[in-house]
Formats: C-alpha cells, structure tokens, sequence
C-alpha cells in the first residue's frame, strides 16, 4: 500500500490552492479592470472605422461641358514578399519584366522598387483605365489595386487659371477650385462595421453609419467655346509677337458675368508640379500693368460727366503740355492743330487727355478713377486677386494729374479695366465680375445675383462715350478693331514698363485693347493685353487682330444678329 | 421550498389526489388494474411532451439558423451588389469625362486641322426681314 505523508499532502493542496488564488485573482481582473482593454482588443479585430471621403463636386461650363470632375482611379500596390513561385523562387525580376512596358518605364526601375525592402509598396498611383484593365489581365500575384480620388480637367489646360487645382492632399489651390474649396469638398462621412476574416462586412454585426455628403456642384458663367477661342487666339499672339505674355478677359456687360479669362503663360492642371510659378499665375486678376491710353476713355468719361468738357469741346494741340513742371508729349511728338475732345480719343493724344484732366482736376480725377473702380480687387469670386495701385490722392503730384489721364503712374489689373469698360457699355453702372454662376447641392439650386456695385458715371455720359468709342474704331486709332456686320466700340492702349529704379523700361511696351461689341446693345466686352510684344509701339496692332478674331466667334457662337450692313 | 420539494410537490399533489380518484374506481371498476396504465400514459406523455419541447427547440434553433444564414448571406449579395453599382458609376464617370474630353472644342479644332479643314473666312449672317420678303 502506497502511503503518501501527510505534510505532502498539504503542500499539493496548498500549492493548487495557491495556484487557484492567483488564477482567480487574474480571471477576476480581467474580468473587471482589464476587461474593456479585452474587449477593445477583441473588437478591433473585427471592427473597421472608415472615414468615406466625400466627393468633390463637378464644375461645369455655362452650357453644362464639363470643366472639372472627380473620379476613381485604381493605384497599384505590390508586396514583394508574395512574389514567388510553387518552389519559393523569387519572381520580382519577372513582375518587374512584365509591367515596365505597361508602365512605360525601365524594369530596372520596377525592379529596384520591389527589391527596396519595403513589405508593401504603389507602384504607381491613380492609373488611367486603359493601363489599370492591362495590368489587372496580367493576374501577377502580390499585385493589388487600391481605389484613389483624382480631379480630372477633360479639356485639358483650356480654363486652367480659372479653375485652379487640386493638390495631393485634396484641397483646392487658386482660381475657382481653391476660392470655392469649402463647397467643393462636402463633408466627409464615418462608417463602422465588423468584418469577417476575408474583410467583408458582416452582414448582421455591428454597423453605424454617418454618410458623407457631397461637394456642391458648380456651374461657371464661362463659356467653353469662348474661353477656348480666347485661349487659342492669345496664345497665337503671344508666340507670334515673341511676347513675355498676355491676358484676355471677356465680360458680359450687363451682369458683370466672365465669359472667358485667358493668361499666357499658363499650365496644365494634370501636371501642375512642371508647371513654373510664373504660369500658376492669372494675369487677369493678379497682375497689374500701367493701362496707358486705354485710360483716356475713363479720364473723358469723368469730365464728361463732371460737366466740364462735351465732346466737342476743342483745344489747340501743340505736341506736347506742361503740368507742374514737367513736358508730357503725343506720341512720336505730333502735333495735331485744333482738336475736340472726341478727336483726343480717335487719335489717342496724350497732350488732349492732359487737357481734359485739367479741366477736370485732380479730386475729381482720382473720385471718377475709384468710381470706376481702380484701386480696389473686383471683388471677383477667385482666389488671390490683386487690387492694381491707385496712389492716394494726397501723394499725387501736380504731375500725376496729367500722366493719370492717359494711364501713367497707375496699375490696373487687365479685369480692373475690363469691369470699367463694362459701365461704360451697359449705361453707367460698375458691377462685380462674377465667375461662379451657380451652386447645386442635394438641398437645390443657388444662383448668383449680379451686383452693382455703383453708378459710376451717368446714363447719358455712358451713351456719349459709346458714341465716341465707335468713332475712335470706325474713323480712328482703332480701326483695325473693325468688324464687318458689327459696331465696335473701343480704345487701344500703348504702355511704357516701369522698372525697379521708378523710370520706364527702354524700347519695352505693354500693348492693349479694350472695347465691346455690338457698340449699341453691348453683348460682351474684350479686354486684351500683351506683355512686351516685339513689334513694341505697333504691339497694339496684333491686340486688336485678337480682339476682332475673338469678337466674330464669341458673337458667331452667340448668334448675335449683325447690327450693321 | 427547496429544490427537492420543488421536484417532489408534483408528485406529492398527485398521492393527495389519487386516493380519491382510486377510491371512484374501487366502487366501479374494482382490480381492474387501470392504475398501471394511466401511469404509463403518464410517463408516455411526459416523454412525447419532452422529445416535442426538445425537437421543437431543436427546430426553433434551425430555423434561426437559417435566417441567419440568409441574413448573411443577403448580406454579402448586398455588399457584392453595392460594389458592383459602384463599379458601373465608376465607370459612367469615366465615360463622362471621355465624352467631355472628346466633345471640347480645342480637340475638334486640332482634328480638323488635320483633317486639313479651314475655318470659314467670313460667314453671311441673313436678317430675318430678308428671308421672310422671300417666302
């Protein structure tokens, strides 16, 4: 008979006793302290908390092409570690073969990707379709595809200023995408649910869902056919007068609405990171020149309207005046006898628009110039505008009251110009220029009210400057502007380039036109400008070659009856 | 009451009861030995009674089962159902911005050109008052 001691007996029992305790002790922790570190361990593993991104909203041209839209693109991934035969031999170096010439690039390059040591590496991010569908029929194993939003522009760089972009990081940067950002990108939504082991969701676990509201969709007042026509004719000028660049704006004058906002140089928004700065820049809205003789129409307006001069009022022109000390001459130095003030603008004399300044005054002069709104951003829904320079009219000197008349000493930018033309045009009133016609979300349709901004000058002086703005085409400078079936109204403008050290760049000019048409009845107003072209003080020329070949599309395109034989 | 007496009561109420039943068929069926059969009737019923209550519990989980089963099942033909509309919006957004793309003017201008197509160099806009004289 076996015979066990009694003292064995009670250390077993004390040690299974003991070893009881500290089980329960651990059991009872989990089971209270622990037990919501357990549970949230074992709810992550089968719980996912996704945010579902929101998507960005569509822009649309006035007609409903679309300008700019999101879509899902499949990036591809690689985790090398799966890339191996039955035998466990390594067949990175085959993968690599394989999709270099569906990639277009060197397998050296794929291969040295998958050889990186990376466990999980993109290849290559938001593929186009046709590339995706041709990687995905290789059935490569270790290969997967991941869905990534990419902002599409299916026009290519046509109306890339105004659109602006999206960064990788989803938010967007200038023009229209980086002004109405907030409304484009929605509001991102959350989604909890379990999910088995071959990640799918269960269909009877756990699920919240708070789903992502879409991105307002917006409809621009840009007019593609307009905008490309406008694109098409400044970039011809721009190569042809081997010119450092140049901006076309066009506006509806009745509403302020922008048709069309063309800059050279310009980019692409698919590559924006080869862009150079200078590209990313719209000169419409946020670069300032001097206007030069385009000015002289607001400087006629304003006294016109002040009541000093009508249009017949006449002086005798030497070639030249003296203002507080100092000899501002007609270029090339002519001379032009007996003029009336309409004649000052058919032959775009500095001497004659120095003349009516003076009958004007200074006070006057810079009300009627701030009335016009010169000196202050448009207002323009696009992000970073610039506001041009209107020197305090403390700080003028006697000087400036004749060099501001015809457009010296003073920066505009190309929009500035254009939104003053427009008052002249639709009978006095200055209004915001407007891009974004319309915004549509799930709650409806918000359209855009046109604002006018103010009276700038009065019914009756607008009528009078369109009148002399078609003499100044039809018998003037600006003949060239002309356009059989229409009446044209409009001012060209020669501008000397001030340089850092405040005097004006030698043999260098900016060259512009600004007019509207038909001249009664405008239905758009054309803004052109060029920055440096070679043909210098003939630069005008091509200026008004763009506006005359823009001006018969738009109006073509428009159905506009021809107003005249 | 204890557990005991709570398994026993039944059977305690059915000895209170059974003497007076018995004593009913003493007077009119007496030795008929029917006290036997009732007994396994009893026990048989109790037996029927129980397999039900366990089959039917059986059944009961079966058929939770199974719609759990489909509920998962409808489930995933959900999920496969929603990528796959997914899928095709996808792929209509693409076709979007393919039609887009080949219906912007820039694109048609550069094909023309190539095609060797000239613009129009003046196009002659009739008035309506002409054309209405005519007819």
């Amino acid at each position: 008979m076996v015979t066990v001691s009694r003292a064995r007996v009670r250390f077993l029992f004390a040690l299974f006793a003991i070893a009881s305790l500290v089980l329960s002790a651990r059991v009872a922790y989990w089971q209270t302290v622990g037990r919501g570190d357990l549970l949230a361990r074992a709810t992550d593993q089968v719980r996912s908390d996704l945010v579902v991104a929101a998507q960005r909203g569509v822009i649309r041209d006035r007609a409903g092409a679309i300008l700019a839209t999101t879509v899902e693109l499949r990036s591809l991934y690689a985790i090398p570690g799966q890339m191996k035969d039955r035998d466990g031999h390594d067949e990175r170096p085959a993968v690599a073969a394989a999709l270099a010439p569906i990639l277009g690039e060197q397998p050296e390059v794929i291969r040295a990707a998958l050889e990186s040591g990376a466990d999980w590496i993109y290849l290559r991010r938001r593929l186009p379709e046709d590339i995706a569908t041709r990687v995905a029929a290789l059935g490569i194993g270790g290969l997967g595809f991941e869905m990534e939003p990419k902002r599409l522009y299916p026009n290519g760089g046509i109306g890339a200023q105004v659109l602006g972009f999206v960064n990788d990081d989803g938010e967007g940067q200038y023009g229209v995408e980086g002004r109405y950002d907030d409304a484009l990108r929605g509001t991102a939504g959350r989604l909890v649910v379990e999910r088995d082991p071959a990640n799918r969701e269960l269909a009877i676990g756990l699920r919240t869902a708070s789903p992502a509201r879409a991105g307002q969709d917006l409809v621009l007042t840009l007019d593609l056919a307009v905008q490309t026509a406008a694109e098409r004719e400044l970039a011809a000028a721009v190569q042809r007068e081997k010119a450092a660049g140049g901006s076309i704006v066009i506006l509806d004058p009745r509403d302020g609405a922008v048709l069309a906002l063309a800059s050279s140089p310009t980019y692409d928004p698919a590559r924006v990171g080869s862009a150079a700065p200078e590209a990313l820049r719209d000169r419409a809205i946020a670069w300032t020149y001097e206007p030069g003789s385009t000015m002289k129409a607001i400087t006629v307006a304003a006294a016109i309207d002040k009541g000093v001069v009508t249009p017949k009022t006449s002086y005798n022109d030497v070639g030249y005046a003296v203002i507080g000390g100092r000899v501002l001459s007609n270029a090339l130095g002519r001379a032009y006898g007996p003029t009336t003030v309409s004649q000052v603008l058919q032959r775009s004399q500095n001497a004659g628009a120095v003349f009516v300044a003076s009958k004007l005054g200074a006070p006057d002069l810079y009300s009627y110039v701030r009335a016009f709104g010169f000196g202050d951003r448009t207002g323009v829904d696009l992000a970073a505008e610039t506001g041009g320079s209107v020197r305090p009219l403390a700080e003028w000197y006697p000087v400036d009251l004749g060099t501001i008349s015809f457009g010296q000493g003073i920066a505009v930018t190309p929009l500035q110009l254009a939104a003053a033309y427009a008052a002249i045009a639709n009978g006095g009133t200055l209004f915001r220029p407007y891009v974004v016609a319309t915004r549509r979300d799930a709650d409806g349709e918000h359209r855009t009210a046109p604002v006018p901004v103010r009276q700038a000058v009065s019914p009756e002086t607008a009528a009078t400057l369109r009148t002399m703005l078609t003499a100044t085409v039809d018998d003037g400078i600006a003949n060239l502007a002309s356009l059989k079936g229409y009446s044209v109204a409009g001012k060209t403008g020669t501008a000397q380039i001030p340089s850092d050290d405040g005097r004006y760049v030698d043999d260098a000019y900016i060259s512009s036109f600004a007019g509207f048409v038909p001249a009664e009845g405008p239905r758009m107003v054309v803004v052109v400008v060029l920055d440096r072209p070679q043909s210098k003080l003939l630069g005008t020329i091509p200026a008004m070659n763009v506006f005359k070949a823009i001006a018969g599309d738009a109006l073509r395109y428009a159905r506009v009856q021809p107003d005249r034989p | 009451m204890t557990l005991a007496q709570a398994v026993r009561a039944p059977h305690v109420r059915r000895v209170e009861r059974r003497p007076r039943q018995q004593a009913v068929h003493r007077r009119h069926a007496p030795a008929s030995g029917l006290a036997p059969a009732r007994s396994t009737s009893w026990e048989v019923r109790t037996f029927l009674l129980a397999s039900g209550l366990v089959v039917g519990g059986f059944l009961l989980v079966l058929l939770y089962l199974a719609q759990a089963t489909a509920v998962s099942a409808a489930g995933y033909e959900v999920q496969r159902l929603a990528a796959q509309r997914d899928e095709l919006r996808r792929q209509n957004a693409l076709l979007e911005v393919e039609s887009a793309r080949l219906d912007s003017p820039a694109r048609i201008e550069a094909d023309a050109a190539r095609l060797g197509l000239v613009r129009a160099a003046a196009i002659r806009v009739v008035a309506p008052e002409a054309v209405a004289a005519h007819r």
